[in-house]
């Protein structure tokens, strides 16, 4: 792709690093709305959920803290009454009493009234199992606990609470056992151990969450709701037998933990974290997808903003340069003419001088005698050479003087083929040097426009230069005026390479540039278009049909 | 030609005494200033049939030295020399009461024809 875009001397403007400038201000400015907006946002949801979860937290610590308490207090009670109940009855009944058939079954009945208890029995003081009352005398007449651990205890301590097992019965029980005062025979219930199923089966502890009974080897007295038989490692570690309420929290579980039956038992209950915040997950769920959403209307509202923004900055700081580039243009050609004015007003005098004194010298020669003069002719002849030298300088210190009077802004009638001609006059070396042919089609008798000659010799110095850097070297431009509708034209077509679609539409952009870095600033046709504009005229480019592309001036004829 | 002098006012000295010299070589009586004073002065003192002026004058503007003559002379008929190859100078001259304008450098055979249309146009 050949270049087309003027130049102008002088003019370096650094479009290049000011468009990074640009790109650079955007994204700052872009951080910070969405730092601005996005970071508070994000704080706030972290803290609404911080602080849900932590009051959550304190919420279900007290509440699991309460279940333990009553719990642990009604299952003491429970087994405390058990003991006592059975202690009165051995103390208020002797062992013959008791030994006599049907005395037993009638305590039985009368204690049993809960349906708690499964059998009574009573054993003497040698072990042996004297009486019974329940379900499994065939199986426990004749046996002797002389040898068993809680006997032992029984006797020793005066009463017996046992672990929760299940044996032959069936059903998981333990066995509360007392002796009478002087501790000669035992008094032993078995009692179903239902109960504290049912009592943990309705401690509320949530989804996932779980209420049992240890013994002392950490072992389960009740059934665990989520039906797990043993303790892992890590809770078995965590949780320590007896002791006052504890609060654990781990592995995702909230634990309360108390000692129970004189530190025998530990009652565990515990909840699932995750499924009890489950609502509040959901809830956090949605806040996310809010907090997104909000954070994205910002992006991208703030993003559209700013571009929008910084694009109409950049839009003013480029029309600002295009501008400023003109008047210090146009400042600098008032500044030449000036100075080129002055130059030729100088040198305008001494020529007079020269050719005065030449014409002198001629007219003296007429008053010789020609006898006498040897080189008459040869003097004639260096006269007129003086004379014609004057007028070709004096030719040039006019043309001088023309540019200078040009660049004063003033509206000038003039023919419009005799600027083509002038511009051309500047350009002819060039084209000579690049073997460039410039063919004129200049309509003659056209009409004056009235027009700011320096400007529009500007724009068609633009267009030429251009055409020169399109075509290289060896080529042609061809230049045409017309007339139509008081309507003046002149068509400049280059024999180039023509300009793509996108260049065409572009061509007259500010910075637009098809030359490689360094080598146009992109703006001289930019000037050339608001120059043509300023004048009352139009500029157009377009591609010729056998190639090469055309720019198309217009302007009105003088009125 | 009005058989009236002319008087040839410029601030270079060789442009001014050559021109007298040749003028009065094809009869023509003339003189030669080299300052807007003196100008004045010398029309103040006798009658040109036409001023040859140059606007550039070292003691003071061409326009005023204009303006003066023919103030004294309102019948001499004032040719402006300008150079300058503006003719807006020498447009403005010829509002103000100049007869003609030349730019200089100006070929001899064109001032003598432009003395001689100026000398032999009036009264």
């Amino acid at each position: 792709m050949k270049m087309y875009t003027a130049t102008i001397p002088g003019s370096a403007i650094k479009v290049r690093s000011r468009e990074s400038y640009y790109a650079r201000q955007k994204r700052l400015f872009v951080l910070v709305v969405i730092l601005v907006a996005i970071i508070p946002l994000l704080f706030i949801s972290w803290t609404a959920s911080h602080f849900y979860q932590k009051s959550w937290l304190d919420k279900t610590t007290v509440e699991l803290t309460s279940l333990a308490n009553s719990r642990r207090e009604i299952i003491d009670l429970f087994l405390d009454s058990q003991e006592n109940i059975l202690a009165g009855y051995a103390e208020l009944y002797d062992f013959a009493w008791l030994n006599t058939p049907g005395n037993l079954e009638k305590l039985f009945k009368a204690m049993n009234r809960q349906g708690v208890i499964v059998d009574l029995g009573l054993i003497a003081s040698d072990g042996s199992h004297r009486n019974y009352t329940g379900p499994f005398a065939e199986h426990l007449k004749d046996k002797n606990y002389a040898e068993a651990h809680w006997f032992a205890e029984v006797m020793q301590n005066g009463k017996y609470i046992s672990d929760v097992f299940t044996g032959f019965r069936d059903v998981p029980h333990f066995i509360v056992a007392v002796t009478d005062p002087t501790r000669s025979w035992v008094l032993r219930a078995t009692i179903n151990s239902e109960l504290f199923n049912s009592l943990l089966a309705s401690a509320e502890v949530g989804p996932g969450g779980d209420a049992f009974i240890l013994n002392r080897q950490g072992e389960l007295q009740t059934p665990s709701r989520l039906e797990i038989t043993a303790l892992s490692a890590e809770e078995k570690n965590i949780l320590a037998t007896g002791g006052d309420l504890t609060i654990h929290h781990a592995q995702g579980y909230l634990y309360a933990t108390t000692g129970m039956k004189s530190n025998d038992w530990t009652l565990v209950l515990k909840t699932d974290i995750a499924t009890s915040l489950a609502d509040f997950y959901r809830a956090q769920k949605r806040d996310h997808l809010f907090i997104a959403c909000a954070a994205l209307l910002v992006l991208a509202v703030s993003t559209t903003l700013v571009r929008s923004m910084m694009d109409k900055v950049e839009g003013a700081d480029q029309q600002r340069m295009v501008l400023y580039d003109r008047i210090r243009y146009s400042e600098k050609m008032a500044l030449i003419g000036r100075m080129a004015a002055n130059v030729a007003h100088e040198i305008n005098n001494p020529l007079q001088i020269i050719g005065d004194q030449a014409g002198w010298l001629d007219e003296l020669l007429d008053d010789e005698d020609p006898a006498q003069l040897k080189n008459s002719e040869e003097y004639r002849t260096a006269f007129a050479k003086i004379r014609n030298q004057v007028k070709r300088a004096s030719t040039i210190t006019h043309r001088l003087l023309g540019f200078s009077r040009s660049t004063d802004g003033l509206k000038t009638k003039i023919n419009i083929n005799t600027l083509v001609e002038e511009t051309v006059s500047f350009l002819e070396k060039e084209a000579t040097n690049h073997r460039i042919a410039i063919r004129r089609n200049l309509a003659p008798d056209l009409p004056e426009v009235l027009t700011d000659t320096t400007q529009l010799q500007q724009v068609f110095l633009n267009i030429l230069n251009n055409a020169f850097d399109a075509i290289g070297n060896d080529g042609a431009v061809t230049i045409s005026s017309s007339v139509n509708e008081g309507q003046l034209a002149v068509e400049f077509a280059d024999s180039g390479p023509g300009l793509s679609e996108e260049a065409l539409k572009r061509v007259f952009d500010p910075f637009f540039t098809t030359k490689k870095a360094g080598s146009g600033t992109g703006i001289g046709l930019s000037i050339s278009y608001s120059i043509v504009e300023r004048l009352g005229g139009m500029i157009e480019v377009r591609n010729g049909k056998q190639g090469g592309c055309i720019f198309r001036v217009t302007l009105p004829v003088a009125p | 030609m009005s058989g009236l002098p002319i008087l040839v006012v410029d601030d270079e000295e060789e442009f001014v005494s050559t021109l007298v010299q040749r003028l009065r070589k094809r009869g023509l009586s003339s003189e030669g200033v080299l300052t807007g004073t003196a100008a004045i002065a010398k029309a103040a003192d006798s009658d040109f049939g036409v001023v040859l002026l140059d606007m550039r004058l070292p003691d003071m503007d061409g326009a005023l030295v204009l303006q003066e003559i023919k103030k004294i002379r309102p019948d001499s008929r004032v040719v402006i020399l300008t150079g300058h190859a503006s003719a807006s100078e020498g447009e403005e001259g010829i509002r103000n009461g100049a007869f003609d304008y030349l730019i200089k450098p100006v070929e001899f055979e064109t001032l003598l024809e432009k003395l001689h249309t100026a000398g032999n146009h009036g009264p």
